[in-house]
């Protein structure tokens, strides 16, 4: 193996505070293989990596390159080392082409020179089978693009060990295919590729090997060929659970919330919500899938009275008074106002749903201060709230008092879904509610849905993992664009038709400007 | 609970402080032997103005052997009576203060410490107030401004001779700063000084509505170049008005001291008052136990009036001697700057004036004696001429005279 | 070989973050920091003057409270400083950047002493001190809520509009002090109604300044509990964490932004009124002697807390008069003072950095970590 390890760590050790992200890692990875570094969200496999491309540095431990131990204090040492890291959030300017972007930073002995430099582009785009134009602006592409030019940002760079963190979260399935098989093509020319994920299913298809990080731990390495699912998965997790969410049949179900012709347009003039119509009932949860960006944040902001519509109507049919109000353009005071009670867990927790700098009680009450005539603030009832919801999910925190900044995310949203669930809503709207949680929590966030609907709520579920949703819901509406592009039986549709939808639209226009 | 802790760790390190201040204070040994003596300035050394009060103090000090405390940088409000108390508790038995803003505050620092003299320049009211321990200064300045004039006019002259204009042309800028009396007092014995030499003189005055004000008064001396000001002069304290002079090659009078080192080419002499002479008087007569003057007033007699730093390059030749003669003539009282005689007035625009045929003053009623309607009270023509600072130090000519023509009036 | 190498390339040191600290750690590193900081001034002080910094030091200490009359001078200036303070408070906490209190400020103080002058002598002391009072909040307030008007309706930018107030507040002052002046033309107002004292504060007992104190400490204490305990302090918290989370929540944002200037610039009017009517008995363009910027530091090293705000105010004043005191005993410079309390205050400001991170240097060559 020694000869061949392109790159090794031996006992690395890094903590935050009292954190240990990474306990004693030890991995290797050889030229021309692939390997998936397979954990749950906060497992330090993003920490680990950061190390190997200079953004932190180790408390202690050895790194190996080619066998000789090196040094990376900063990500221009780990450019030396020929090692390039393609990160979850892009990091590009917005407003360059996206061979501005490729040489950015870039310190050629020779004048700056487009030409060549697209030139080049071209050469690497060809090698790898990657289809980008060098001129393009970076706010006119899509994310897949996006991140076709953080790759090539990279390659560019002679990098010929390549890092890459959850590539595939913001990808279509059929474009996570096309970015697997130039993975592949990397990999037969001898390049060493490490890649970050959380979804087996991925590391199956994609990689030769896989080490597993549990709680910041190395558990081990194993070859992909022979090992499965069931074992991958106790490693990550440390015990042996059962993946099988339970979907009971939808209860007497009835229209709650109709949405009919809603149309939402930008700032810039862009729109948003294209005719979008469709009934969320009683009963049952309503899945939402489509490629992020793609319409899912503005359609629930409009239904909780956040987003201004162009026309259209959203009618709540009260199940106490029968009537049927329409929400269009109300504030949300005036949504509760009228006796709706409609929860709703936004797709940003910390920067909407809660207030990271408050504690948990203050957090319960930001649907419920307003209570009371009095001009203060009644601390009681959102404590013992607070204490409840502590107990029942069971959220890990040192006390009620604690930022919810300092929680994980998965106790972050425990505390912001049992504060919904707490207003004993008809509507429940949750957006992305377990990404970034590990698979415990994503479990009880997927029963605590199911308990809702079980009691007649109308649950809207906004996700990306279209396995889970194709487990959890009892229908799939697919937005694409704006649009949607189809609502479909959870119990019966496949993950390829689901995957058709999402990009409907795209391909119609890429068809008629052909 | 926290916070309960935080409070008290607040209170513990507060009284930490409050204990090391007490030693600290047990260490201020009273030094009884030398006599001391504080000064409050508006600004610090920056300032041409407290430069000029700074130097004077220190020297003063130095030879009387006293103990000089100054305090810089002291506003206009109510600091000024703190500063002036405090320096009372630590032991001065005079106290000085040297802008015309800190009057009223001194006034209420000497209503609580009857024990302590306080003194002060440019001020107006200690000659009517009922404080025996409030006392007020200033000099004639008036009459350096017109010997400045003087070699303003020659300068005008020589100008004239060498062709570079003709006599009509012969106009004086200058820069002031309020339309104050201590302002018109020095802008007119100035031109009266100039025109004693250069009969076809007249002047342009722009204010600029502040003491300090660098951009401004450089603004009004470029302004008054492009009306046609062949000289300028200024009663401002930035170097504003010097520079732009020195920048556009247009001869300049300064005041509060030489400009020669920034303006080689067109700084030709100074006049300044020098407070030497009145802190060396006052300390006597503390030192004495004698009473100070309510209203003190220094002249060229007692060297309160100085001219600094005649610069031969710019002067025109002969201006030192001819200086010495005017002031020889001032000194023996054969001639006076205000002579009625050598100026006329327009009634309209000054009411308080009475003028005969010609237009010449005969008798003026001044605001001498301050109160909140600024009654004129004192008739100050006398004898064919405007008896300035006699009854009192600060300035109260405030008569607009024919040949001066104010630009602009709003200050 | 390998091993000498990756010596020399390891960084000497590299910053972690703390977890939560302890309190009492943390007062230890504060007081450290300032201990620190006596030394670098100790240091500076004897390069540059000469002088023995433990005289320098007990010098500043005597300025600042050496007699009862500093003391009580230093209290006003205290109460003075906390009082703007907790006016830009509520602004900074929604995180709406005030930095007009300078302004209001000095707006404040105008509407008092043109109340005192225009009818010092033409009403009652029973109509005419609820006039002034009302004058000066009204003054304040307005002035800062067109900023926040504009900021509410067109997203203006809040700091420069709030500096560009400043600016106006201050030629608006210059104007009305040549047109009060006394006597005409000296561009002065002089104290107002010196003889009559009509609008000035009445004297507690024998003391000028006790009223000023009192009212700031009870002002303090107030906003502590309205920020802290009322439903407007629940707001504000939250617009200023994310102005995302309060619509979401259904909070008017514009609302709150507009209701909270309003208190800011009260409060900036009272502080005004305290000023004028209180201490100085006159207006100047310095009235507000930079207390509208200093006040900032003041809000944020409290992070906030009106309580805390007391402490900072005090060592910021303390700072100060401590400062004057040298360059007048010592004859030194007034330039060189100010650089004394900014190393001062650039230590206590690097203390956080500390409280929040910690260096970890490298670890000596023979494994000593184990």
């Amino acid at each position: 193996m020694g000869a061949n390890a392109a790159i090794e760590l031996k006992n690395i050790t890094k903590t935050f505070g009292s954190v240990v992200a990474n306990k004693d890692v030890c991995l290797t990875v050889n030229r021309g293989e692939i390997l998936s570094i397979l954990g749950e969200n906060g497992s330090g496999k993003t920490t680990l990596m950061n190390m190997i491309s200079g953004i932190y540095y180790p408390d202690s431990g050895h790194i190996f390159i080619d066998g000789k131990e090196v040094v990376i204090r900063s990500p221009r040492d780990a450019f030396d080392y020929k090692i390039g890291m393609i990160h979850q959030h892009f990091k590009l300017v917005d407003v360059f082409s996206a061979a501005e972007n490729i040489v950015l930073g870039l310190d050629e002995k020779d004048k700056f020179n487009i030409k060549r430099s697209a030139a080049k582009i071209k050469e690497i785009s060809e090698q790898y089978g990657f289809e980008i134009d060098p001129m393009k602006k970076i706010y006119e592409m899509s994310v897949s693009e996006k991140q076709t030019v953080e790759i090539i940002k990279v390659l560019y760079r002679g990098a010929d060990i390549l890092i890459l963190d959850e590539p595939t979260a913001v990808l279509t399935p059929q474009e996570t295919q096309k970015l697997f098989a130039i993975l592949r093509r990397m990999r037969d020319d001898g390049k060493a590729i490490i890649i970050i994920t959380h979804k087996l299913h991925e590391v199956l298809s994609l990689s030769d090997r896989v080490a597993v990080l549990r709680k910041g731990e190395y558990i081990d390495t194993v070859n992909t060929a022979e090992t499965n699912e069931a074992e991958l998965t106790e490693m990550m997790v440390g015990k042996k659970i059962s993946l099988n969410i339970e979907r009971g049949e939808p209860k007497d179900p009835t229209d709650r919330l109709v949405v009919k012709n809603i149309n939402c347009v930008s700032r810039e003039g862009v729109k948003l919500l294209d005719d979008v119509s469709f009934t969320a009932r009683s009963g049952e949860i309503l899945g939402i899938a489509g490629i992020a960006g793609s319409g899912q944040r503005e359609l629930l902001e409009a239904i909780a009275g956040l987003q201004h519509l162009e026309n259209g109507e959203i009618l709540y049919n009260n199940p106490k008074t029968g009537t049927h109000d329409n929400l269009r353009d109300k504030t949300p005071m005036q949504i509760r106002d009228l006796g709706v009670r409609l929860s709703f867990v936004p797709e940003d927790r910390l920067g909407m749903g809660l207030v990271g700098n408050m504690d948990i009680v203050d957090n319960m009450m930001l649907r419920s201060y307003r209570k009371g005539h009095s001009m203060f603030l009644e601390r009681k009832s959102p404590k013992s709230l607070a204490e409840k919801i502590i107990e029942q999910l069971e959220v890990v925190t040192p006390s009620a008092s604690t930022p919810v900044r300092r929680l994980s995310g998965g106790n972050v949203q425990k505390v912001l879904v049992g504060r919904e669930i707490a207003a004993s809503p008809t509507v429940l709207m949750a957006a992305y509610p377990v990404r970034g949680l590990d698979i415990n929590s994503s479990y009880t966030i997927y029963n605590l849905l199911n308990e809702q609907k079980e009691k007649g709520v109308a649950v809207i579920f906004v996700g990306e993992d279209l396995d889970v949703l194709i487990e959890l819901c009892d229908r799939i509406m697919v937005i694409g664009s704006g649009r949607i592009t189809g609502i479909v039986d959870g119990r019966s549709t496949t993950k390829e038709e689901i995957g058709l939808l999402m990009t409907k639209t795209q391909r119609e226009e890429n068809g008629g400007a052909l | 609970m926290k916070n309960l802790k935080k409070i008290f760790a607040l209170v513990l390190a507060m009284s930490m402080i409050f204990v090391l201040a007490a030693c600290g204070g047990n260490g201020d040994d009273k030094d009884a032997e030398k006599m001391k003596v504080g000064f409050i300035f508006l600004h610090d050394e920056n300032s041409t103005y407290d430069l000029n009060f700074i130097n004077a103090a220190k020297a003063a000090c130095e030879k009387m052997d006293v103990e000089y405390i100054p305090v810089v940088n002291i506003p206009e409000s109510n600091e000024c009576k703190e500063k002036a108390l405090d320096l009372a508790d630590r032991g001065c038995s005079l106290v000085f203060a040297d802008s015309f803003g800190h009057e009223q505050h001194m006034a209420e620092a000497a209503k609580e410490r009857p024990d302590v003299q306080f003194c002060h320049a440019t001020g107006t009211t200690a000659h009517t107030s009922e404080l025996k321990n409030l006392h007020n200064a200033f000099a004639s300045i008036y009459e350096g401004r017109y010997l400045a004039g003087v070699a303003a006019g020659m300068k005008l002259n020589e100008m004239i001779e060498a062709g570079k204009f003709t006599a009509e042309e012969a106009k004086i800028g200058y820069v002031g700063a309020f339309t104050y009396a201590e302002v018109v007092s020095g802008y007119t014995s100035f031109f009266l000084g100039a025109r004693s030499v250069c009969p076809t003189a007249t002047m342009e005055v722009q204010f600029t509505g502040s003491w300090y004000d660098e951009t401004a008064e450089k603004e009004a001396a470029t302004t008054l170049i492009s009306r046609g000001c062949k000289l300028i002069s200024q009663h401002a304290d930035s170097m504003g008005a010097p520079t732009a002079c020195e920048d556009a090659g247009i001869p300049n009078v300064s005041y509060n001291g030489s400009t020669v080192k920034a303006c080689p080419n067109t700084y030709i002499i100074s006049s300044r008052i020098n407070w030497q002479p009145y802190f060396e008087y006052i300390i006597g007569c503390v030192k004495d136990g004698k009473e100070i003057d309510k209203d003190w007033c220094g002249t060229i007699a007692t060297e309160s009036v100085l001219l600094t730093d005649l610069n031969d390059k710019a002067a025109a030749a002969g201006t030192a001697e001819k200086i010495e003669a005017v002031k020889a003539d001032l000194q023996a009282g054969k001639i006076h700057v205000f002579d009625t005689s050598t100026f006329t007035v327009d009634v309209a625009k000054n009411p308080n004036a009475k003028v005969d045929d010609d237009g010449h003053l005969t008798s003026y009623m001044a605001d001498v004696d301050t109160d909140k309607n600024y009654t004129p009270d004192t008739e100050v023509v006398k004898d064919g001429y405007f008896h300035e600072s006699e009854y009192r130090s600060a300035p109260y000519f405030d008569i607009k005279i024919d040949g001066i023509t104010l630009l602009n009036e709003k200050f | 070989m390998e091993n000498h190498e990756k010596h020399i390339r390891e960084p000497f040191f590299h910053i972690a973050k703390r977890d939560t600290v302890v309190w009492w750690l943390a007062w230890l590193i504060r007081i450290a920091s300032v201990a620190a900081a006596l030394i670098v001034c100790a240091i500076v002080t004897v390069l540059l003057t000469g002088e023995n910094p433990i005289q320098v030091y007990i010098t500043m200490i005597d300025g600042a409270i050496g007699t009862e009359r500093r003391i009580w001078g230093l209290l006003q200036n205290t109460a003075m400083l906390l009082c703007v303070s907790l006016a830009v408070t509520p602004a900074f906490k929604m995180k709406f950047w005030n930095i007009g209190a300078e302004g209001q400020v000095l707006v404040g103080g105008l509407a008092t002493a043109a109340c005192m002058i225009l009818f010092g002598d033409k009403l009652p002391l029973i109509v005419l001190m609820p006039l002034i009072i009302a004058a000066s909040i009204v003054a304040g307030a307005v002035w800062a809520l067109i900023p926040a008007i504009f900021k509410a309706k067109w997203n203006t930018n809040e700091t420069l509009f709030t500096l560009m107030m400043n600016y106006i507040a201050i030629q608006l002052v210059s104007f009305f002090t040549y047109q009060w002046s006394v006597p005409k033309g000296s561009g002065q107002i002089g104290v107002i109604n010196q003889d009559t004292r009509a609008g000035w504060l009445p004297e507690i007992g024998d003391n000028d300044y006790l009223i000023n104190i009192l009212i700031v400490a009870a002002l303090t204490f107030a906003m502590y509990v309205y920020l802290k305990y009322s439903k407007h302090g629940y707001e504000i918290s939250v617009v200023g964490e994310s102005e995302n989370t309060a619509r979401y929540i259904g909070i008017n944002v514009k609302k709150v932004i507009i209701r909270t200037m309003l208190l800011s610039g009260a409060i900036c009017g009272i502080a005004g009124l305290l000023l004028v009517s209180g201490t100085d008995h006159t207006i100047t363009r310095d009235t507000a002697a930079g207390r509208g910027f200093t006040a900032i530091m003041v809000s944020w090293l409290a992070k906030f807390n009106p309580l805390v705000m007391i402490f900072t105010a005090l060592l910021i004043v303390f700072l100060e008069k401590g400062a004057i005191e040298i360059s007048t005993i010592f004859g030194l410079n007034a330039a060189f003072s100010e650089i004394i309390t900014g190393i001062i205050i650039f230590f206590i400001i690097g203390s956080e950095f500390f409280i929040n991170y910690t260096i970890k240097f490298r670890k000596s060559k023979g494994g000593a970590a184990q």
